[in-house]
């Protein structure tokens, strides 16, 4: 296994529009770069693997019962 | 028969009216996504509490107030961002100024890389897992996880996140970037996907 090293202006570039819409010299020049660099392509699945991690674990959570209590005394209001 | 966009405006416009049935159906129906919202930019619970308390406290407060230009379901979700960044602030828990510095970003570029395994969470066990990510959410400079929370978990557009934290639409994707970064860094070291040099 080689240490990686990402080429200097690409990384950048994917720094501030990966995940956005990418402009399409960029893509040209983030595809070429990853054709020949199976770690970059690599290293990119796995901060894709990350968000889609999060996203798929932080599933929404009920209002527990007594916060919503709470929250409806707060406001005054009749909760059934 | 009537869409929901129906029964939401007609909703709307008897809470603005002051009808307590109808406040009470909108809070009930938004109360667990603002709820939700406020964990996740607060990491703890009393805090998450006290997000959502705010937030339907302004809203009835504002309710004859509210344009229409958006659902009422994203004006609330405004809402609760605001009280949630003004928490935060108040509490000095975001130094606005201070990002993680370049150099830091830099090193990244540096490690062996590994595949990583379909699941990660299938060798150290869920709970472990699951205990992992939020260390990993937690430990993020508050600026960056409130970036990442609201464009990669709450799918806010990068100009609404941009509006609501009142940043350009360059430093939203550049927050965005590093904070997906860093936390695919945490999670590597912890799934022993790669190893520094």
């Amino acid at each position: 296994m080689n240490t990686h090293q990402h080429n200097e202006g690409l990384f950048k570039k994917i720094q501030i529009q990966f995940g956005e819409n990418i402009d399409a010299e960029i893509l040209e020049d983030v595809a070429k770069h990853m054709d020949d660099c199976p770690d970059c392509k690599i290293y990119v699945d796995s901060v894709q693997q990350t968000v889609k991690i999060y996203r798929v674990t932080e599933m929404e959570k009920s209002v527990p019962d007594d916060v919503s209590d709470r929250l409806f005394k707060t406001l005054k209001l009749k909760r059934n | 028969m009537k869409n929901s966009n129906d029964e939401e405006t007609h909703l709307v416009e008897k809470a603005k009216a002051g009808d307590e049935w109808a406040i009470t159906a909108i809070v009930k129906q938004q109360s667990q996504k603002i709820y939700n919202l406020a964990l996740r930019l607060m990491q703890n619970q009393e805090d998450a509490e006290d997000v959502l308390q705010e937030t339907f406290i302004i809203f009835i407060n504002k309710i004859k107030s509210f344009n229409g230009e958006s659902s009422v379901g994203t004006w609330l979700y405004r809402i609760g961002t605001n009280v949630a960044l003004g928490k935060l602030r108040s509490k000095d828990y975001i130094n606005w100024d201070i990002s993680v510095p370049d150099s830091q970003f830099e090193s990244l570029k540096g490690y062996e890389i590994r595949n990583w395994p379909d699941y990660p969470g299938d060798e150290m066990g869920p709970e472990a897992f699951h205990a992992c990510l939020k260390k990993a959410l937690k430990a993020l400079p508050q600026d960056y996880r409130i970036v990442f929370v609201l464009r990669d978990l709450e799918s806010i557009s990068t100009k609404e996140t941009a509006d609501i934290l009142n940043i350009s639409v360059s430093n939203v994707k550049i927050r965005l970037m590093r904070s997906r970064l860093l936390l695919r860094d945490q999670l590597a070291k912890k799934l022993k996907c790669v190893e520094r040099d």
